[in-house]
C-alpha cells in the first residue's frame, strides 16, 4: 500500500526538522514495514517533456514510426510503435538513462536498422495507470522540463508492505497511519470535522430508499444515501494527484470519491447510480446464480456468497466488486452511496472463491470497524458537495445495524507489565501512550482500566498482552535493556538421533569425502517412470507451483540421480549423499493433533550416490563406504541378496544391507544403477546407490552402548595366506562365514585378492585371503598351525569344492 | 648372504605373487632351510667370526667415507644396521655361542657396533648440514588428500545448534507434512484467518472427512511450538531447525523450499528484555561482537508483541550497501512473546508461565554469511557451488 505524506499532513502536522526518510524510518521502528520511502520528484528522473516535430514511416517496419522530437537543448531521433501521435503533441520522453517505475533501463537502441535514442512513454511504463492504449499525450508544456516538475509532483510516497498490516485494519488508511505518527511523535492528530449528527437528522427531500438487510450476520451495517444534481466530469486536479500519488487511476469525480475515502478513512464505498437501481436487498446469492462485475467478468456465484441485489438482480458482490448494470456512467445523474460493514471470513472466502482481490475485499477480510460506515459516508458526502456544486442530498440516511464490539475495558496490572517487558516504564508515559493510539485509560489502584477504540476493537486488541505490544512499540523496543534470563541451570535433554546425524555427516564428507547436497522433498510421474519405481501410496501437493514438483518423494534416489546429471559433464568421478525426509500416503506415528488422527508416514533416510567410469569399482567403493560408516559405529555393514529389487536397480548389483553377515533386518540398499534406466535419465555414468533407514542405523548404534577394551594379546598373531579356486556360484559371505566358525585359533579371515582368470576355467575364481591365528595363553608352534590349516583346507574343499593351490 | 626368498617368489603363479611375502611361502622353498643351517655353522667358528666383523667394520667405514648423499646413507644403514642388516645378523647368531665366546667376543662386537653407529650419526649430521646444496623446490605442493565437502545450510545449523546447546536449549525435529492444526490453528492462526495469506502454502491432496484440506507442507518451524509444549511442558528451551515449503514460484530469490531454525523460551518470569538479551547474544555470534541488534514491531499471530530482528550489516558496518539496499540493516530473524493463546494450546498456563519464540530464516542467514546471492543454488546439487564449502 502507497501512503502520500502530502495526505498525512491533513492529519498530523509534521514537524519540518522530521525528513521523509526519518519518518519512514520511525514508521518501520514503531508501526509498519516501510519497504521504499519514494520522492516523487526523482521518481521521473530523465524523463522530460519533448514536442513532436516530425513523424515519418520506419523504412522496414511498417509498425514503427520515426519520431524527431524536441526536447528543449536537442531533437532526438526515436523509434516509436504507437499510433496515436501527430506533430505538435507533447509526450514524455525517456532519455537514455533514464530508470522506469517498472525497471526498464532506456538505452540507445538500433531497432530494425534504425538507431532510437529514447523512448515516448504510455501511462503504464510511467506507473501512473494500467493505460497501454498508446503514448500519454500530455496538454502543453515547456520542451525539456522534468516530466515530475510538469505534473507538479512534489510529494513523498511510502510503500507500506501489505503484509506488515494484516493484523490492522484501521492502519489500511492515511487516517490510521497519522494516528499513529502522531503517537510516536507526540504530537496531536486532527481527527477529521464530519457532523455526522447533522448528516443522520437530515431528510434530504424525505426520499425513502428502500432496503433490505435480510443476513445481518454477513452484513453488520449498511449504510446509503441517496444525492441528486451530480454531474460526472473528471475530478479535480489536488485529488488527482493523491490518487495517482498512492497509485490509484483517477476515473471520474464520484468514482474517485469513493476511492478516496477508502484511502483517506479505510472504508470501501460504493456508488450506484440511482437510476438503475430501485429496492436494495443485501442477501446470499443463489448457488449458480450469474453476475457480471465491472470488471467485464461473469462470475458464476454460489449460496455462500453475499450479494447486493436490486429487487432481485445483483448488483454487486458486496464487499468484493460492483456489477456492471449500475455503474455510474457519464449520464448518471443522481447517485446512491453505500457504506456497509461486512464479515470478513465472508468476503475473504468469496475473494478467494472467484480469485477476484480488491481494495475493497482487501480491506474488508481484515475486520474493519462498523462505526467507520458512519464517518465515511458523511465524507463522501462531504466531498460529492464540494465537487459538484449542484450536488445535494435527497434521501433520509439508512442505516441499519446490529454489531456489538467488545471494548473492554482491559484490567493492565502495571506490576505484571513490569515484569513482562523487563523493566518499568513510567505511568505517565504508559497512559500518554495509550491515549495517543485513542484508548480510554483510567486509573484503579495498581491497575489501569483500558478502553478500546473501536477500530482496534475488531479482533486486533483483546487481551492485557496486546497492550504490551502498543505500549512497547511506541515506547520503542529498541530502549528497552537486555538481560539474560536467570533460570535454573539444566543440562539440556540430547537428542541423539540428531546427534548421529551429525556424526554420519561428518564422516561422509571428512571420511568418505564426499560431498552433501539438500534436495527438493518433491518429485514428479515422468522422473519416477523413467526410473521403473512404481507409483504407488504417493503423496501428492494440491496445489503444485511446478510440474515437475507435484509428488512427495518416497526415496532420495531419484534426486540424487538429477544431481549426478548436472555434474556428471564437469567431473570425471564424484559422490553426494544426502539425509532427508521421504513421505508415504500410509499411516504414519505422529498425531495430527486435536483427536484427528494421525499425520501421513514420514521417515528419514540416508542416500548416497557414486558416479565413476567402471561399473564393478563404483558399486566396490560404494559398498566400501557403508562399511566404513557402520565401522565408524562399531557396527559391521554386510550384504545379502535382494528380492524386492527397485526398478532402477541393476539386477546383477543390488544387495540388501544387514548388520553383520547375518543379521536378519534389511538397513538399506545397495546397488548400481541399471544401464538402460541410466540411458533413459540420460546419465553417462556408471551409478552406484545407496539408500539406508537412517532410524533403523541409529537404532542400532544407541544399542550398540559402550565400546569395551580389549586387553591388548600376550602372544603373536601368526599370519598364513590361503588362496584357492571355486565356483563362481559360491558366495564370499558363506566362506568367510565358514573359516570364522572354523576353531578358537582362527582370530581373523581378511580377503585380499579375487582373481578371474581363463586359466582358472569357465565360471570359476580364485579367492585368496589373509588367515590369522592367535591362542590367548601360548605362542602357537608351526606344526600346530599346519595341522589347523590343513584340517581347514579339508573342510573347504568338501564344502565348497575348493581346490587350493598348492606351488 | 642372498636372498633367495625374493627369487621364488618372483616365480610364483600370479594370484600368489599378490600376497606378502608371507612365512607359508618361504616355507615351501625346500633345500634352504637345511644349506643355511650348514652354512652358519661353519661360518661361526670364532676365528673366522672375529674376521667378519672387523672386516664388515673396515668395509663399512670404507662406505662411509665416500658418502655424500643422504639416501645412500640411509641404503648403507638398512643394509648393515637395519633388522635384516649384516651387522645386525652376525651379532644375533652370537646368541648360540657358549657363554665363553659370547664374552669374548660379545664385547668386541658391541664396541665395533656402538662405534659404527656413532659413525653413521656424524655422517648424518655432516651430510644434513650440506643438504642444502640438493634441489628442493620448497613451492613445490604436497601430496593431495581430497576432502569432502558439508552443506553450508548444515554448518551454519551446527554453529547454531552448539550456541543453543550452550545455552541450555535441546535440539528438536518435527514434521515436515504437518497438520493444519499444528501448523496454524495451534499457533494462533485460526482457520479463515487473513494471517494464512502472509503465507502461501502447499496443501496435499487428500481431504478429511468434513471434505477440507487439513494437511500441509509445513510453512514454518514455528509448527514444533505446540508439539514441544505438549510433549515436554514448561519449563521449556528448543530450537528446532528444518526444512519449511511455501507454495512460491523459484528464482533468484524465492525459493519454495528452504530452511528455519526455531527457537522457544518458556519459564516463571520470561520477559522481552531478556529476549532481547538471548537474540543479541545470537547476532554477535554469527555476525561478530561489533553487531548491533534493532528490533521492529511486526505481526506474527502466535506471539504478542511480536518484532522482526535485524543486525547491522556485516558487509558495510550499518553504514549502507547494495547487500543492505542501503539502511545499514539485515533483516535475519522473527520473534516475540509466545502469546498466551499458543502456551495454552501447548498445555502450559500462561498465569505462570511466559516466554519467548523466535525463528531465525538459516537459508537467508547462511546467504548472508557467504554471500550467495541465487537461493536456488542450495537445493541444486551443483558440485561446483557445494565444494566451496
Amino acid at each position: 500500500m502507497y501512503i502520500s505524506l502530502n495526505w498525512l499532513k491533513d492529519f498530523v502536522d509534521i514537524p519540518k526538522s522530521i525528513t521523509p526518510e526519518d519518518l519512514g524510518l520511525k514508521l518501520s521502528v514503531h508501526t509498519v514495514e516501510v519497504d521504499k520511502v519514494i520522492n516523487q520528484k526523482e521518481k521521473f528522473n530523465k524523463i522530460v517533456v519533448g514536442k513532436i516535430l516530425e513523424l515519418k514511416k520506419h523504412p522496414s517496419a511498417d509498425r514503427l514510426q520515426l519520431v524527431k522530437v524536441d526536447i528543449g537543448k536537442e531533437k532526438l531521433d526515436i523509434v516509436c510503435g504507437a499510433t496515436n501521435i501527430k506533430v505538435g503533441d507533447f509526450v514524455p520522453v525517456a532519455l537514455v538513462g533514464a530508470i522506469l517505475p517498472n525497471g526498464l533501463e532506456i538505452k540507445e537502441a538500433e531497432i530494425r536498422g534504425v538507431k532510437s535514442y529514447g523512448m515516448l512513454c504510455a501511462e503504464d511504463e510511467l506507473g501512473m495507470g494500467e493505460d497501454h492504449t498508446g503514448i500519454m499525450i500530455l496538454s502543453g508544456g515547456k520542451t525539456g522540463e522534468n516530466l515530475a516538475e510538469y505534473l507538479k509532483l512534489d510529494d513523498t510516497v511510502f510503500e507500506v508492505d501489505n503484509k506488515s498490516i494484516t493484523n490492522r485494519p484501521d492502519l489500511w488508511s492515511h487516517l490510521g497511519m497519522a494516528r499513529e505518527i502522531a503517537a510516536f511523535l507526540d504530537l496531536k492528530l486532527k481527527e477529521p470535522k464530519l457532523d455526522l449528527d447533522k448528516l443522520a437528522k437530515s431528510k434530504g427531500k424525505g426520499e425513502k430508499i428502500k432496503v433490505a438487510v435480510k443476513d445481518p450476520k454477513l452484513c453488520p451495517r449498511y449504510m446509503a444515501i441517496k444525492m441528486d444534481g451530480i454531474a460526472i466530469g473528471p475530478s479535480p486536479s489536488w485529488m488527482q494527484e493523491r490518487l495517482s500519488a498512492v497509485g490509484m487511476r483517477p476515473i471520474n469525480n464520484i468514482v474517485d470519491i469513493t476511492n478516496y475515502v477508502m484511502l483517506e478513512l479505510g472504508q470501501p464505498l460504493h456508488a450506484f447510480d440511482a437510476s438503475l437501481v430501485k429496492e436494495i436487498g443485501v442477501r446470499r446469492a443463489k448457488k449458480g446464480e450469474i453476475m457480471e462485475t465491472l470488471d467485464g467478468q461473469t462470475r458464476e456465484l454460489d449460496e455462500n456468497m453475499l450479494l447486493i441485489t436490486d429487487g432481485d438482480k445483483g448488483v454487486a458482490i458486496a464487499g468484493v466488486m460492483g456489477g456492471l448494470n449500475s455503474e455510474i456512467s457519464n449520464n448518471t445523474k443522481a447517485i446512491i452511496f453505500e457504506a456497509a460493514n461486512f464479515e470478513p471470513t465472508q468476503i475473504r472466502k468469496t475473494s478467494q472463491k472467484l480469485g477476484l482481490r480488491t481494495e475493497s475485499s482487501m480491506r474488508f477480510e481484515k475486520s474493519l470497524d462498523p462505526n467507520l460506515c458512519a464517518l465515511a459516508i458523511a465524507r463522501a458526502v462531504e466531498l460529492a458537495k464540494k465537487l459538484c456544486r449542484e450536488a445535494k442530498v435527497v434521501s433520509e440516511l439508512v442505516d441499519i445495524k446490529s454489531f456489538r464490539l467488545e471494548t473492554g475495558p482491559i484490567g493492565l496490572d502495571l506490576e505484571w507489565l513490569e515484569k513482562i517487558i523487563g523493566e518499568k516504564i513510567e505511568e505517565k508515559k504508559i497512559i500518554n501512550i495509550l491515549e495517543g493510539l485513542g484508548f480510554g485509560v483510567k486509573k484503579e489502584k495498581e491497575k489501569l482500566e483500558v478502553i478500546i477504540p473501536t477500530w482496534r476493537a475488531t479482533k486486533d486488541i483483546s487481551i492485557p498482552e496486546d497492550l504490551v505490544e502498543e505500549i512497547v512499540r511506541i515506547y520503542g523496543c529498541n530502549n528497552l535493556k537486555l538481560e539474560m534470563p536467570r533460570v535454573v541451570m539444566e543440562a539440556p535433554r540430547i537428542n541423539k538421533e540428531r546427534m548421529i546425524e551429525k556424526k554420519i555427516k561428518e564422516i561422509l564428507a571428512q571420511g568418505a569425502r564426499l560431498t552433501e547436497t539438500y534436495n527438493y522433498s518433491f518429485v514428479n510421474e515422468d522422473q519416477l517412470k523413467k526410473l521403473k519405481m512404481e507409483i504407488r501410496n504417493y503423496v501428492k501437493l494440491a496445489n503444485p507451483i511446478a510440474s515437475q514438483h507435484t509428488l512427495l518423494r518416497q526415496s532420495l534416489v531419484p534426486n540424487l540421480l538429477e544431481n549426478v546429471k548436472v555434474n556428471q559433464s564437469r567431473y570425471n568421478e564424484f559422490g553426494l549423499f544426502e539425509i532427508g525426509n521421504i513421505f508415504m500416503d500410509l499411516t504414519g506415528e505422529e498425531d495430527k493433533g486435536g483427536d484427528k488422527g494421525k499425520l501421513p508416514y514420514q521417515e528419514k533416510k540416508l542416500g548416497l550416490v557414486l558416479a565413476g567410469e567402471k561399473k564393478g569399482e563404483v558399486f566396490k567403493k560404494m559398498k566400501g563406504i557403508v562399511e566404513y560408516l557402520f565401522g565408524y559405529f562399531d557396527l559391521s555393514a554386510g550384504f545379502s541378496s535382494l528380492e524386492d529389487l527397485p526398478g532402477w536397480a541393476d539386477t546383477k548389483a543390488a544387495a540388501k544391507i544387514i548388520l553383520g553377515d547375518n543379521g536378519k533386518a534389511a538397513l538399506g540398499l545397495v546397488a548400481s544403477l541399471d544401464s538402460q534406466v541410466a540411458a533413459s535419465l540420460n546419465i553417462k555414468k556408471e551409478v552406484a546407490i545407496a539408500e539406508i533407514d537412517f532410524k533403523e542405523l541409529a537404532r542400532f548404534v544407541f544399542n550398540k552402548g559402550v565400546k569395551k577394551y580389549e586387553r591388548i594379546p600376550k602372544y603373536p598373531p601368526v599370519v598364513r595366506d590361503l588362496a584357492f579356486v571355486v565356483g563362481g556360484k559360491i558366495l564370499y559371505k558363506d566362506i568367510k562365514k565358514e573359516i570364522e566358525s572354523f576353531g578358537p585359533l582362527i582370530k581373523g579371515v581378511e580377503l585380499f585378492d579375487v582373481y578371474e582368470g581363463e586359466e582358472l576355467g569357465e565360471d570359476k575364481r580364485n579367492l585368496a585371503f589373509h588367515l590369522i591365528y592367535q591362542a590367548p595363553d601360548r605362542t602357537l608352534t608351526a606344526e600346530e598351525i599346519e595341522k589347523e590349516q590343513e584340517k581347514l583346507i579339508k573342510l573347504l574343499e568338501k564344502k565348497f569344492g575348493a581346490q587350493i593351490r598348492n606351488f | 648372504m642372498k636372498n633367495s626368498s625374493k627369487i621364488v617368489i618372483s616365480n610364483l603363479p600370479a594370484p600368489l605373487r599378490l600376497a606378502r611375502p608371507g612365512k607359508l611361502v618361504i616355507w615351501k622353498v625346500k633345500g634352504w632351510e637345511k644349506s643355511h643351517e650348514e652354512l652358519r655353522i661353519k661360518n661361526y667358528e670364532l676365528g673366522i667370526m672375529k674376521n667378519e666383523i672387523e672386516k664388515l667394520k673396515n668395509e663399512i667405514l670404507s662406505n662411509l667415507a665416500k658418502v655424500k648423499e643422504e639416501r645412500v646413507l640411509k641404503d648403507l644403514e638398512i643394509k648393515y644396521l637395519g633388522r635384516k642388516g649384516e651387522l645386525t645378523k652376525i651379532l644375533r647368531s652370537l646368541k648360540d655361542l657358549s657363554e665363553k665366546e659370547k664374552k669374548e667376543i660379545g664385547q668386541l662386537a658391541n664396541e665395533i657396533k656402538k662405534e659404527i653407529e656413532d659413525k653413521f650419526s656424524e655422517a648424518k649430521i655432516a651430510i644434513s648440514g650440506k643438504s642444502g646444496q640438493e634441489r628442493v623446490d620448497i613451492t613445490l605442493p604436497g601430496e593431495k588428500i581430497e576432502r569432502g565437502h558439508l552443506s553450508p545450510l548444515t554448518l551454519v545449523q551446527n554453529e547454531l545448534e552448539d550456541l543453543f546447546t550452550s545455552l541450555g536449549f535441546m535440539v528438536l525435529d518435527g514434521p515436515e507434512l504437518e497438520s493444519d492444526f499444528y501448523n496454524f490453528t495451534a499457533v494462533n492462526i485460526p482457520p479463515n484467518h487473513p494471517a494464512r495469506d502472509m503465507q502461501d502454502t502447499f496443501y496435499i491432496d487428500k481431504k478429511n472427512k468434513d471434505g477440507e484440506y487439513d494437511l500441509v507442507m509445513r510453512t514454518h518451524t514455528s509448527s514444533v511450538q505446540v508439539r514441544a509444549m505438549q510433549k515436554y511442558g514448561a519449563p521449556l528451551r528448543c530450537v528446532v531447525p528444518g526444512k519449511c515449503f511455501r507454495c512460491e514460484a523459484t528464482d533468484v530469490r524465492h525459493e519454495h523450499t528452504f530452511y528455519q531454525i526455531e527457537g522457544l523460551m518458556v519459564d516463571k518470569g520470561i520477559s522481552l528484555s531478556n529476549m532481547k538479551a538471548v537474540l543479541e547474544t545470537v547476532a554477535k555470534k554469527l555476525y561478530g561482537e561489533d553487531t548491533k541488534l534493532r528490533m521492529r514491531p511486526k505481526f506474527y499471530p502466535f506471539v504478542e508483541p511480536g518484532a522482526n530482528g535485524e543486525v547491522t550489516c556485516f558487509l558495510c558496518q550499518g553504514k549502507g550497501c547494495s547487500l543492505c539496499k542501503n539502511s545499514g540493516w539485515l533483516e535475519i530473524f522473527g520473534s516475540g512473546l509466545v502469546h498466551p493463546n499458543v502456551l495454552k494450546n501447548g498445555g502450559i498456563d500462561p498465569k505462570i508461565y511466559s516466554g519467548f519464540a523466535f525463528g531465525f530464516g538459516l537459508t537467508r542467514v547462511t546467504q548472508l554469511k557467504y554471500g550467495i546471492d541465487d537461493i536456488r543454488l542450495f537445493n541444486g546439487g551443483d558440485l561446483r557451488f557445494l565444494n566451496q564449502f
